[in-house]
């Protein structure tokens, strides 16, 4: 009987994710401040709305330096949302609204002296299909070092290195000039991570870098993150449990709270991955990567 | 043996007609009858066109040979003289001559000026209207941009001969020939001429390029357009790396296809022309005249000409007209299918 008001209550909003059960102990503090001395993003209650629909709600993380966050959890659940929130790309969705903190290298992102575009031009971004200018493989490296002022003397130098650091130089050093839609879809994706990398950004983000491309395609792109690492500090957004298990320092698992007001993406916890894959502390944790939902 | 039919399961496919063939497949076949029907009728007008007009036109491409295309002079000749002017065979009113050198220039400038102003202003304007206006002003300025395609040719005619070359030739055309620039000075007119009607034609194109040219802004991935922006590029580096070069063959065919509406204006360019015969244009301001435009000019005295060279003369002259805009069409589909080769992901996946 006393089960019964809950189950009732629960289904007008008819959940495609089970209610969240009671956690087995108090919720632990999201902050945690062991593992991350000294991190990049430092996220405080950052809340994310479109339009009048809150997409996000109380996210709270610390994202080390030189380390591989993964964001992993089920669809909807506001894992792109955020790391759009990292480099600004949400500014330019009509309606957008953030609430909360978000301290970049211990200054507020999203203060009124801080121009998105400067902002970019730190952090990186990888997106789910490769999305390669329509241009040279030489142009697509060059373009955004040339207008940032790179000498044109340094230019085939940055992008040799450029290409070398995202492993596809040896399949295209005698093809610089040929359109980069020649190149594969695993290619074109690490010409795109070459095209961040040339830059010099401090921080790479990838929304699903792997999810157009095969196992192959993939393994190469995991090989990469784990070399670029010691450079950049990475977040990666992934379906992919497995790939967050074998990339990642730090998983944080995000999911859909559903309630009368509706469908919110929360934290619900962030750890070691070797912790989270092992023994979450969250029950809602624990059903998604045994595969009990999502 | 009973026993075995009875036992026999229904059949999963549907059961065949007598002829062996599965019911639908006749339905099939006529709507593939009916749609290849409709897909022939274009290629068989365009032929049948093209028969008739080579028909009516021959005897004038016999009378009038290649002095047709090297001649200035186009009169259909005095009509109540007495005597006819004789050329291989065919007979012409006395004192008739057809030269349309003129009028192919006339209509290959007027044509030319009007494309090159009017795809920047398009392809401007339909990257504004696609990209860098609120979502509802993007309703109500492309509403305007489809009613300025629907407005009469003759409206703008009207419109351009009344006011809007008068004002011109008043302001802008006077500061144009102060400036004593070959080609663009000496008088400036009454706002009847070559760069009044270019315009006017312009206008009546921009609504053709630009709806295309919108379209397509449209339908540039965004994913390929964020890439530029989470490099820090700015909107206008972004148009420039990554729409345009998304966009450009398409350009090309629409601009194609507004050059074939200014080839072939008649109305407007007829009421705008001035309609000066038998000469150039020493200026841009001068009056001139079209090869569309004559035709028109032309058509009613044609048909009293007894002889009936006039009107062969004239489908002469719109049969170069529909090979030129022809000849148009194909350069444009051989430059699309250049601009589409290396360098761009028309038909190629990600």
């Amino acid at each position: 009987m006393i089960d019964t008001p809950a189950q009732v209550e629960s289904r007008p909003t008819a959940p495609s994710v089970p209610a969240p059960e009671v956690p087995r102990q108090p919720r632990p503090e999201r902050h945690p401040e062991e593992g991350t001395p000294d991190p990049v993003f430092r996220v405080k209650d950052l809340s994310f709305y479109y339009g009048p629909h809150q997409a996000l709600r109380d996210v709270s993380i610390d994202i080390g330096a030189h380390e591989i966050t993964a964001f992993i959890g089920p669809s909807g659940c506001g894992k792109t949302t955020f790391i759009r929130c990292l480099n600004r790309m949400n500014d330019l969705i009509p309606g957008a609204r953030v609430e909360g903190e978000i301290d970049f290298e211990g200054r507020p992102l999203y203060g009124a002296d801080i121009r998105a575009i400067d902002i970019r031009r730190r952090i990186g971004m990888v997106f789910q299909k490769p999305n390669p200018f329509p241009k040279s493989i030489y142009d697509n490296i060059a373009l955004t070092p040339r207008r940032n002022g790179v000498k044109k003397s340094e230019l085939d130098g940055l992008v040799e290195e450029s290409l070398r650091r995202a492993s596809l130089w040896d399949e295209v050093k005698d093809k610089l000039q040929q359109s980069a839609f020649s190149l594969s879809g695993g290619q074109q994706q690490r010409l795109c991570i070459a095209r961040a990398i040339a830059v010099r950004p401090d921080v790479i983000l990838m929304d699903e870098p792997c999810s157009a491309l095969d196992p192959v395609a993939t393994f190469r792109i995991e090989e990469l993150m784990a070399e670029l690492k010691g450079d950049y500090t990475i977040v990666i957004v992934t379906h992919n449990m497995q790939q967050a298990a074998r990339v990642s320092d730090r998983t944080a698992f995000f999911t859909v709270d559903v309630s009368d007001q509706g469908r919110v993406g929360v934290l619900v916890e962030i750890g070691e991955t070797s912790n989270i894959f092992t023994s979450p502390e969250d029950q809602r944790t624990e059903d998604y990567i045994t595969g009990r939902f999502g | 043996m009973s026993i075995t039919t009875e036992v026999r399961p229904e059949p999963s496919v549907p059961p065949r007609s007598a002829r062996g063939r599965v019911p639908g497949l006749s339905a099939d076949r006529s709507v593939r009858s009916l749609l290849l029907v409709a897909a022939l009728l274009p290629t068989a007008a365009l032929v049948f066109l093209t028969y008739q007009m080579v028909k009516t036109a021959w005897p004038a491409v016999i009378f009038n040979g290649v002095s047709f295309f090297t001649t200035k002079t186009f009169t259909i000749g005095n009509l109540y003289a007495t005597g006819t002017e004789v050329h291989h065979g065919y007979t012409a009113a006395k004192g008739a001559s057809y030269g349309i050198l003129p009028l192919v220039f006339g209509t290959l400038v007027s044509s030319f000026i009007a494309v090159t102003l009017a795809v920047p202003v398009s392809v401007g304007g339909a990257i504004l209207l696609a990209e860098r206006i609120p979502v509802r002003l993007q309703g109500v300025l492309g509403t305007f941009l489809e009613l300025l395609a629907g407005i009469p040719s003759v409206v703008f005619g009207l419109w351009g001969v009344y006011t809007f070359g008068p004002v011109l030739s008043r302001t802008v055309f006077k500061w144009i020939a102060a400036l004593h620039i070959p080609w663009f000075g000496g008088p400036a007119g009454a706002g009847q001429g070559l760069l009044t009607a270019s315009l006017v034609l312009a206008v009546m194109i921009v609504p053709i390029i630009a709806a295309t040219t919108r379209e397509l802004v449209r339908s540039v991935p965004s994913i390929s357009k964020e890439g530029a922006v989470a490099l820090g590029l700015t909107s206008s580096e972004t148009v420039r790396i990554v729409t345009i070069p998304f966009i450009r063959t398409g350009v090309v065919a629409a601009s194609i296809l507004g050059l074939a509406r200014a080839l072939g204006e008649t109305i407007a360019v007829l009421i705008i022309s001035g309609n000066f015969l038998n000469a150039f244009p020493h200026s841009i301001f001068d009056p001139f005249s079209t090869m569309a435009s004559t035709i028109a000019a032309f058509l009613d005295s044609a048909l009293t000409d007894s002889t009936g060279m006039a009107v062969h003369s004239l489908a002469e002259v719109g049969l170069v007209l529909l090979v030129i805009t022809l000849v148009a069409n194909l350069a444009g589909r051989m430059l699309t299918r250049r601009f589409s080769g290396a360098g761009l992901p028309v038909g190629r996946g990600v």
